[in-house]
């Protein structure tokens, strides 16, 4: 009976320990947050009524460069800024 | 098993387990776990490296360079002595000596290899140089420490080194992200001073603008002040040097300055908002010393009011192309500086003020 109890106690001894290493290393990874996915956007804006739209990004792009004419008024559209945004909250054109 | 068995068990491991401490062997295959984790994150920093150093080979052969290597090898193992410190006599005068002969030594490499390149790419050849360099210099230093700690059984060293890895990793990540921007030259979050700046221009009426050593000063008229807006000189990737230009505005204009105000990013404290505004009394500016010395000098010389303003981000986000919640915060902050004019200077009055940081992307 005591060699059984003795066996028992042993063998909780142990799987105690197998439990406490495992927690610790999982505790010790490092968790890392998802991380977020991030695309360059250029607004758009014309000068004479305000007119503005979002567009991807595209080489030699830079702020207050021409970008035409303004598809409402006529007037000049230029590039008001360029950004990062998330892939999630990228506007929908109106 | 029976409980003697068991009980033999346990007193084997617990054997094992004193032998290993009082040889010092547990400290051993400690360092061998160390070792090998460094070596895996060392393994990954190399593995960008090569990626951004591929990346800037096909740049640089677009721009007409054959065999780009000898070129990206020789900048990116440019070094720059620091002044000695021992004797503080002119010490500024020394650094911004060496500052500007890195910068003119670099420039001139590259202009040496692609003379039909315009200033605009040159300047983003330049950047990207210097972030490949800042990652072959950090790739460098840990394989150091990892084959010091090796060759000298340190394990102090290997521990220290295993445990500033996830800070290191951060840094090369960080790196490696802001060589996206650089390489096709869009805004980055440093570039919301010079943002401030442009937008101050659009708003007003110009009278004037010239460039001076890589800097721009913009004369407007601006809720009738007389605005002298100081910035790097844009769109190409550049800082330029906006404390020896305001030092010379400052006695062009013989210390009839009644407020000067710089505007740059700052560094957020974990838990501040990225984007948010804050003012101060000093020269916000980030550089090793000349520029900020020459802004306090030229203020303190007239006894002008010396504002700050900053725009709030982490470095990840000052370095990487500029995110919106940044560039909303530009019209805000100009919100802000016409406070702090109206609030501190009378209608005709001069006021200096500076867009401090790099103007990749932005004009003026």
């Amino acid at each position: 009976m005591s060699t059984d109890m003795n066996t028992l106690s042993n063998i909780i001894l142990v799987i105690l320990m197998v439990i406490l290493i495992v927690y610790l290393y999982l505790e010790s990874r490092p968790k890392k947050p998802p991380r977020e996915q991030y695309v360059t956007r250029v607004l758009i804006q014309c000068s004479s009524c305000g007119y503005r739209l979002e567009k991807d990004f595209e080489a030699g792009d830079f702020i207050g460069l021409d970008k035409g004419k303004c598809p409402k008024c006529g007037g000049v559209v230029k590039i008001r800024g360029i950004y990062a945004v998330e892939k999630s909250k990228i506007l929908k054109p109106q | 098993m029976d409980g003697d068995t068991a009980s033999l068990i346990i007193q084997v491991i617990w054997l094992i387990m004193f032998f290993l401490i009082i040889t010092g062997l547990n400290q051993k295959i400690q360092m061998k776990i160390w070792v090998t984790d460094i070596r895996m994150k060392l393994d990954l920093i190399k593995g960008i490296l090569e990626e951004d150093k591929q990346k800037t080979k096909v740049m640089l052969r677009n721009l007409g360079i054959q065999s780009p290597e000898p070129l990206i090898d020789r900048v990116i193992e440019f070094f720059t002595i620091e002044p000695v410190e021992i004797e503080p006599v002119d010490i500024i005068k020394r650094m911004d000596h060496l500052i500007r002969i890195t910068d003119t030594t670099v420039r001139r490499l590259i202009e040496a290899e692609i003379p039909h390149a315009g200033k605009y790419e040159r300047s983003l050849v330049e950047t990207t140089l210097s972030i490949v360099g800042a990652l072959h210099v950090i790739y460098k230093v840990v394989r150091h420490y990892l084959l010091t700690g090796e060759k000298e059984n340190n394990w102090i060293l290997i521990m220290q080194l295993q445990l500033q890895m996830p800070q290191i990793l951060k840094y090369v990540n960080t790196y490696h992200e802001a060589f996206d921007a650089f390489a096709t030259g869009k805004p980055i979050g440093d570039g919301i001073g010079p943002l401030v700046a442009y937008r101050l221009i659009e708003s007003g009426r110009k009278i004037s603008s010239r460039i001076l050593d890589d800097t721009s000063i913009t004369e407007v008229w601006y809720k009738d002040r007389r605005i002298y807006v100081v910035k790097a000189e844009g769109p190409g990737s550049n800082v330029g040097h906006p404390g020896a230009v305001i030092n010379r505005l400052v006695d062009e204009l013989k210390g009839s300055v009644d407020l000067m105000i710089t505007v740059d990013a700052a560094l957020k404290l974990e838990g501040e908002k990225s984007g948010s505004i804050a003012e101060g009394v000093g020269a916000a500016i980030g550089d090793p010393g000349p520029e900020k010395i020459a802004i306090e000098r030229a203020a303190s010389k007239y006894g002008i009011p010396l504002r700050a303003l900053v725009i709030k981000m982490d470095l990840r986000e000052a370095i990487t192309v500029m995110r919106k919640e940044i560039f909303e915060a530009a019209d805000s902050t100009l919100k802000y500086l016409e406070r702090i004019i109206e609030e501190h200077t009378k209608p005709n009055s001069t006021i200096i003020v500076a867009g401090i940081g790099n103007t990749m992307g932005i004009p003026g």
